[in-house]
């Protein structure tokens, strides 16, 4: 019994959920923002959890004394601080909560996302040593956009920029067309399984 | 004064996260845990105020909407967990979040993924590019034919769908590069022009 | 139709107006519920005064003004010159409604053009959505139709994937090193599909790294998938009969912010070096930084994703990507388990109808019936 009813929960809320896109009448209407409503709540009941679960971790690495333990202090010192200093003074301009997001979080993140021309440029140098026939296409595709997007390919072939919007319009359209099918039906056959509860091991074993 | 602090702060942390490519020191791993604990404290200050407050507090609280009692109490159920006796109800909110969320994207997929692709494909002229086009769909997507071996014309159109799949890769992949780049560039301005004043 | 008076809400400019006429009315002033809606409200359309775009070219806008039978105009808005359409959004369903709508030029209205009494009312099917509806249970006929066959014990092939026939060799690999395995489920929450069929592929792996008693560590980045993985890897290690070799500390949430988790997780791949790394589920730009930094400690890598911006990142750093639908067979694919495999055959279904229409659809349209591409228009 206890297995049956998030089975019947799931196929409730499954249900009602593919009904309000074809039902404008109320209550029907109001469902999806009802649900954006009650995920919200319920995301931030799990959010204390999984903070839980964070700190927990780090706090026993700092009580045993486990290498590495001084960065645990770090980390549980950042987040209480941070959350303390939004939650109680405010997180608009001009708190102190605005001054650490501003000067910490905002050059750390935009770092992090700047390292991916780094990334990027390991890969391809990578891909250069292009062993089979499937890298040696990625490559070409790749190389070809390149130029036709970079004032040097302009300069070098007036051409580029022409070849390197056709290859994204069409040869490039047409397999993320295909591509994107393929997942519509995956997702329809895995969220009628979920519904049905044909697939169920993350939620009731076996 | 505190600017100038600020800005000598963002340009350490900025190098300790670019110290990263190095490979694994001390400063980096500094940067990396205050980074995990701001972002989360970020976060919690930002879900409480835009979240808590306004969505569950204010209906709850101030304008007695017990409607919202619901919601809160299969998020409450999630401590269960820690009882044992009880701990099978903590599967409740989840078997919510995944049916409703199921639920939701099943016919939004079919209208965007299926039906408008359908439109997008279905060429009026016959040019060489549209061609390029259709064949390229077909061919793809038998290449994801799962329940049947792909043997003669199977064999060669799935090989083709291969083809375009890696163009269609290296494509995004070129379109992406100076994205990237430019994003380092703009690092790198911050770093030499508002930290260390070498350029204007 | 009920005349009704119409009352001067408006100051009209006091200028000398008698040697300049009204402009000509709009004709044809329609009212109708709009349709497909939740109801209040109705759409007020008309043909532009013959002083609108041509004539004497001195229409400014038009005035819309709206009555009960009986009762007093009030204006309730405007529309620009060569506009022929108004949304009143604030009707009371059932309640009856007539509409008037007159051409201002600046100085003067014209007579009232006004319309048939009109009701809204809320709809109870979206008809510009029969599209999908039909899609959709066609699609539903198909797989719930190759699930019963195989319910009945038919044998149902299934061509290999090579990412996934490569998952044994890859858990094997981390148990001969004596390293763990990272599963990384991505970066969205349980209500995306991509998560939900990570957690089952995690559960998989669960399974024979609880068989091997090889480590594996799972850091989310949502509580709520924390939870799921949780429970998920607790139930594969008791099918697999070591219930006691569970740790919960290496199922850990680290934060929900995209560059933090993925800083957190290259720190976590650097100190803990994994011999096998997973890649499941929907990823966003932090994906070529996670399989870089995964790819620099020389681990095994495999990964899916249904996005296709990150799948050329995945396909460049990773030995084995299961591309898009891929990611969805992963589940009938690693169990074999028959009604999976025949949900699978009905997916190929519905790509087969869909070339089928599509072949078709091309025929019809290079033949001028272009209806179709019409139908396929969603409201």
């Amino acid at each position: 019994m206890q297995r049956q009813i998030p089975l019947v929960i799931t196929f409730l809320a499954g249900t009602v959920m593919i009904m309000q896109y074809f039902i404008p009448h109320w209550p029907f209407s109001a469902l999806q923002q009802l649900f954006n409503r009650w995920y919200l709540v319920i995301a931030v009941f799990a959010m204390i959890l999984g903070i839980g679960n964070l700190v927990k971790v780090h706090w026993q690495r700092l009580y045993r004394r486990k290498s590495g333990w001084w960065y645990s202090v770090v980390l549980l010192l950042a987040l209480g601080v941070m959350g303390i200093a939004g939650i109680g003074g405010g997180i608009e301009r001009g708190t102190f909560f605005y001054y650490l997001y501003w000067n910490m979080y905002i050059p750390m993140s935009s770092t992090m996302f700047a390292l991916l021309a780094f990334f990027v440029a390991s890969a391809s140098y990578r891909a250069f040593r292009a062993r089979t026939t499937e890298a040696s296409l990625l490559l070409g595709a790749a190389i070809l956009v390149m130029l036709g997007r970079v004032p040097l390919g302009n300069y070098l072939w007036d051409k580029f920029p022409l070849v390197g919007e056709w290859i994204m319009d069409y040869p490039n359209m047409a397999g993320q067309r295909a591509i994107m099918i393929g997942i519509a039906l995956g997702v329809v056959s895995t969220s009628l399984r979920i519904i049905l509860g044909i697939e169920r091991t993350y939620l009731a074993g076996k | 004064m505190s600017e100038t602090v600020g800005i000598w702060i963002a340009a350490l942390l900025t190098l300790g996260i670019f110290s990263f490519l190095y490979k694994d020191n001390p400063l980096y791993k500094f940067c990396e845990h205050l980074f995990v604990g701001i972002s989360l404290g970020y976060y919690i200050a930002y879900y409480y105020h835009n979240g808590v407050i306004p969505k569950l507090y204010f209906p709850l609280v101030r304008q007695h909407n017990y409607f919202y009692i619901i919601p809160a109490f299969l998020g409450f159920l999630y401590f269960s967990r820690f009882v044992r006796k009880y701990a099978y109800l903590s599967r409740w909110p989840m078997a919510f979040v995944l049916g409703a969320g199921s639920g939701l994207s099943v016919p939004a997929i079919i209208q965007a993924r299926i039906i408008r692709q359908m439109q997008g494909t279905m060429i009026d002229t016959i040019t060489f590019s549209s061609i390029v086009m259709v064949v390229g769909v077909l061919a793809t997507l038998s290449y994801f034919f799962f329940s049947r071996e792909h043997k003669g014309f199977l064999k060669i159109a799935s090989g083709m769908g291969i083809v375009y799949i890696m163009v269609g890769f290296g494509a995004t992949f070129g379109y992406t590069v100076m994205a990237r780049v430019s994003l380092l560039i703009g690092r790198a301005q911050f770093l030499l022009k508002d930290w260390l004043g070498i350029i204007d | 139709m009920a005349t009704a008076v119409v009352s001067s809400t408006l100051s009209v400019p006091n200028r000398d107006s008698v040697a300049s006429e009204p402009p000509v009315p709009p004709r044809e002033v329609v009212a109708r519920d709009k349709p497909n809606d939740s109801g209040g409200s109705i759409l007020v359309s008309w043909e532009r005064s013959a002083d609108d775009g041509g004539g004497r070219e001195s229409v400014t806008e038009y005035r819309i003004f709206r009555s009960t039978p009986g009762g007093t105009f009030e204006s309730i808005g405007s529309a620009r010159k060569g506009v022929e359409e108004f949304a009143d959004v604030q009707t009371i369903d059932g309640t009856e409604y007539l509409y008037v709508v007159r051409a201002f030029d600046g100085v003067s209205l014209s007579p009232p053009s006004t319309s048939e009494v009109v009701v809204s009312s809320a709809q109870w099917f979206h008809t510009g959505r029969t599209n999908i509806l039909v899609g959709g249970v066609v699609l539903s006929f198909f797989v719930l139709w190759f699930i019963r066959k195989a319910k009945r014990g038919e044998e149902l092939y299934i061509r290999p994937i090579a990412g996934l026939e490569a998952v044994d060799e890859a858990v094997g690999r981390a148990t001969e090193m004596g390293r763990p395995i990272m599963y990384i489920p991505g970066i969205m929450d349980m209500d995306n599909i991509q998560t939900i069929a990570s957690m089952v592929i995690l559960g998989r792996v669960a399974r024979k790294a609880a068989e091997y008693e090889t480590p594996l560590l799972v850091p989310t980045s949502r509580s709520i998938v924390m939870s799921a993985a949780q429970e998920t890897v607790k139930e594969a290690y008791l099918d697999a009969g070591r219930p006691d070799a569970y740790d919960s500390d290496k199922i850990m949430y680290l934060t929900d912010d995209q560059f933090g988790y993925a800083a957190g997780v290259d720190g976590l791949m650097l100190r803990e070096k994994p011999a096998t790394i997973f890649y499941m589920g929907c990823f966003y730009a932090e994906s070529l930084i996670l399989a870089e930094t995964g790819h620099s400690t020389g681990a095994i890598q495999i990964a899916g994703t249904a996005m296709p911006s990150q799948l050329p990142f995945f396909v460049t750093a990773c030995d084995y990507t299961l591309i898009g639908e891929e990611l969805f067979a992963a589940s009938a694919y690693l169990s074999k388990e028959p009604l999976l495999l025949g949900s699978l055959k009905g997916q190929d279904w519905g790509k087969a109808i869909f070339i089928a229409l599509l072949v078709g659809g091309i025929v019809l349209v290079s033949l001028g019936f272009t209806r179709i591409i019409e139908w396929l228009a969603t409201g």
